[in-house]
């Protein structure tokens, strides 16, 4: 089933075009990774997809509505963690802010903090400020509160590039995990090839300064390695390497 | 003991600062009006610690902290709540622009003989200086930081749904605290010195009142005594406002100390 269309998704920045009309779909459940180099347009798409901006041409359908503003429905994930949470807030009261926002009961409150926190291995920060914590673990403290929000689909955007490679693995496997168990839908930006084939069930190459020629959207491509998947063996499986070449000649040659 | 001397060097300037004058005042211009030596301020002050009637250490000194201190509250009450709405409210920044940067540069003192004319001598008065000379720069760093609160946090909330409400409360009002403070101790300097000002110019009352009355009548030493218990109060207070800033710093999730040292 259809969560999200994107229809002839265009983008403009002075007058230049940089997002030439893209057309797909995301299917409820589905992993999808969307990659490109630096300008191609990539946040911007995933930002008019959570309605941060308007898209100057075609229209983003969100369960068959017409995106026009942020839903409590849709969870954000910032690359900037540190900017983006609260850090007036401990651990648990940035999870509760979710909690706030959507009126959850306060009765309920505590549980569902206690869960959302276990799911991404904090309860035992569970007091700290953002600023005692690690980048990693403020990342997932970020994840935990978009959770919390009981989203109906999860953007990310480049959640993991300010972190290192060690660290950026760990909450890859994480993320991965977290995303079967709760049947999530996910719309992840990047611009690492392997962290897409890796993560997604289905790859969305784009391609900067695109031309009637050659239209933004340069590869659509499925991904058909099984899950559960753990870094060694994806690595050396011979449809990564396949994908990842053909990957990389589609943007290579943008 | 090397521990101690570096716990003493900080007073070390002071203490040949007040020798040298005591020495100077005993021994060049000892038969001086203009002057008296530290022992005789300290002398003076002594005894009007001791004093219980109106002119009396702790009610003259009470006198101008409550008046600086309504006055603060006042002014920046009224600020906090005009610097926000200007601050969160472009159409309201754009039309009250103008009016600002008219009115904000009358000097505080200048408002005296108006504020005589409708008050006259007392606590409305110096109040309503203090106030008026307070209310400035928490307007405007009050306007500045609700204009510079984090974009991403603001997406934050719009991503959860907050509503004005919520995000003012939750959000933006959080995110001020820290240049709110900076705002506040501003206001505290400014306070102290307005009252003080005010009660010397105009107001026969407080502190500086006091000061002036001690030189009128030719008396140095009393004269030396205020200024000096007016210097030590201020560091106090600073002292006090500093600390509270670094509480509240601390209980906000602040690790790092944000000022290295508290200034005296």
């Amino acid at each position: 089933m259809t969560l999200l269309s994107f229809e002839g998704l265009g983008i403009h920045l002075g007058g230049r075009e940089i997002l030439s009309p893209t057309s797909f779909e995301v299917a409820r459940g589905e992993f999808v990774c969307i990659i490109g180099p630096s300008g191609c347009g990539k946040t911007t798409l995933l930002r008019a997809a959570a309605g941060f901006v308007l898209p100057g041409v075609g229209q983003i359908r969100r369960n068959g509505q017409l995106v026009q503003r942020p839903s409590r429905e849709v969870a954000f994930v910032f690359q900037d963690y540190t900017r983006a949470l609260l850090p007036w807030r401990t651990v648990e009261g940035n999870v509760l802010l979710a909690l706030e926002a959507a009126n959850v009961p306060t009765s309920e409150r505590a549980a569902h903090v206690q869960r959302v926190l276990e799911t991404v291995n904090l309860q035992a920060h569970i007091h700290k400020f953002p600023a005692q914590l690690s980048g990693g673990m403020q990342q997932r403290l970020q994840i935990a509160r978009c959770l919390a929000q009981s989203p109906d689909v999860l953007m990310m955007d480049e959640p993991f590039g300010a972190l290192d490679a060690m660290t950026r693995e760990a909450l890859q496997d994480e993320l991965s995990r977290l995303v079967r168990e709760q049947g999530l839908t996910v719309l992840f930006v990047t611009h690492d090839l392997e962290e897409a084939i890796y993560l997604g069930d289905r790859v969305v190459a784009l391609r900067t300064n695109p031309t009637p020629e050659q239209p933004s959207l340069a590869a659509m491509i499925d991904v058909p390695i099984e899950h559960p998947r753990d870094q060694l063996s994806v690595k050396e499986h011979p449809e990564f390497l396949r994908l990842r070449r053909e990957l990389y000649h589609y943007l290579g040659h943008a | 003991m090397p521990e101690m001397w570096t716990r003493l060097r900080p007073w070390a300037f002071p203490l040949l600062l007040l020798t040298t004058l005591e020495v100077y005042v005993r021994r060049v211009s000892a038969s001086s009006d203009a002057l008296a030596p530290p022992t005789q301020a300290l002398k003076a002050w002594w005894a009007l610690l001791w004093l219980t009637t109106d002119e009396g250490l702790w009610q003259v000194t009470g006198f101008t902290l409550g008046t600086a201190a309504l006055g603060l509250l006042l002014g920046a009450f009224l600020g906090l709540v005009l610097g926000l709405i200007l601050g969160l409210s472009q159409r309201a920044g754009h039309m009250s622009f103008l009016t600002i940067e008219v009115l904000r540069p009358i000097p505080s003192v200048a408002l005296i003989p108006l504020t005589m004319l409708v008050f006259g001598f007392g606590v409305r008065m110096e109040l309503s200086v203090v106030a008026f000379a307070t209310f400035w720069p928490m307007l405007i760093l009050t306007q500045a930081a609700a204009r510079q609160v984090e974009p991403r946090l603001l997406e934050v909330s719009d991503a959860l749904g907050l509503n004005a409400w919520q995000r003012t409360k939750w959000i933006v009002l959080p995110a001020m605290v820290p240049r709110l403070f900076v705002a506040l101790r501003l206001g505290v300097a400014v306070a102290l010195v307005v009252a003080v000002t005010v009660e010397i110019a105009a107001n026969p009352h407080g502190m500086g009142y006091a000061m002036m009355i001690a030189q009128q009548s030719m008396e140095p030493a009393r004269m030396l005594a205020w200024l000096f218990w007016i210097g030590a109060v201020g560091t106090l207070i600073n002292a006090l406002t500093l600390r509270a800033q670094h509480w509240v710093h601390v209980r906000m999730g602040g690790t790092l100390p944000q000022t290295s040292q508290a200034s005296t």
